[in-house]
């Protein structure tokens, strides 16, 4: 009984709505604080690593955004079914909010991966399996976001939107194990913690750093929301109080 | 402090990425309040139309 309560308030647009403008700031101060803190542990704190130099710092930036491209993803596919198998408008919504955010962190993790690759393969853009299938990432995005675009019917939208999101989630696996599966020049993915594969001092401002753009999303995610559900919900009454 | 920005060599690299990196996390987060405002915004209009 207990964990079906929950499930309905979430169900609920102007409860979804409240709950979002009380969690956001808690997000966002969260969030700011620890990437500073991470910045100063990943850019100052931690030594040069041995083969790459300073270099190896960009991890700090693209690990993070390349892990969010995936995670965001992966949050508009699960949403996306939600609102397909329970016909929770809500869900839909959440799925629409998670888009353009996952696109401009696809763009991120394209743009510090060029960044990272040019000093140490030599080529800004290679055709390898890690960066072509994320490269179809960004086009997925592209495609959902357009999807929605062309069709008027919010209805069909989300129906039609929803499941390219959930047909693209199988690119998600792909590039991550896409390092493992083939021969890729991109390196294979650090092992952070057990046996670590690097010293804790450069660990721990990554786990960090990684941590604040988990609650980084949560706080842009929640701030679209809203503005997702005030845009469907226009003729509610709830709306009326809101904005009122 | 030359030496940190140097990033041993690798500074037009490091500093590039993180300027894009977080100039995008700027722009995600300063697109999704203009979208919330733009909504809010729509909706007052609406309700002004028809009270």
């Amino acid at each position: 009984m207990a964990t079906w309560t929950w499930f309905h308030r979430f169900g609920s647009p102007p409860w979804v709505y409240g709950f979002a403008a009380r969690w956001a700031p808690w997000f966002g101060g969260a969030a700011v604080l620890s990437m500073l803190i991470a910045l100063y542990g990943g850019l100052i704190l931690a030594p040069p690593d041995y083969q790459q130099k300073d270099a190896f710092r960009i991890v700090y930036i693209h690990a993070p955004v390349a892990t969010m491209s995936m995670a965001v993803y992966s949050t508009m596919a699960v949403a996306a079914a939600v609102g397909l198998i329970w016909r929770m408008k809500v869900a839909h919504a959440a799925a629409a909010a998670c888009a353009p955010i996952g696109a401009w962190f696809t763009v991120a993790t394209l743009a510090t991966g060029m960044l990272w690759g040019k000093p140490m393969w030599g080529a800004y853009w290679v055709w390898d399996p890690r960066l072509t299938s994320e490269l179809v990432l960004l086009f997925l995005y592209f495609g959902y976001m357009g999807l929605r675009a062309g069709i008027e019917d919010p209805q069909k939208a989300d129906k039609a939107s929803a499941v390219l999101a959930i047909v693209g989630a199988v690119n998600i696996p792909i590039i991550k194990y896409s390092v493992n599966w083939w021969n890729s020049l991109h390196q294979p993915a650090t092992r952070l913690i057990g046996e670590a594969d690097m010293d804790w001092s450069m660990v721990w401002p990554l786990l960090l750093m990684l941590a604040a753009f988990f609650l980084y999303f949560g706080w842009v995610m929640l701030i679209r929301l809203r503005a997702e559900l005030l845009r469907r919900e226009r003729n509610a009454s709830w709306v009326r109080e809101v904005v009122a | 402090m030359n030496e940190f920005f140097a990033m041993s060599g690798y500074g037009q690299y490091v500093w590039p990425a993180f300027g894009i990196g977080f100039g995008i996390v700027v722009l995600i987060y300063v697109m999704a309040v203009s979208s919330l405002a733009a909504a809010k915004q729509e909706a007052k209009r609406r309700l002004e139309m028809n009270p």
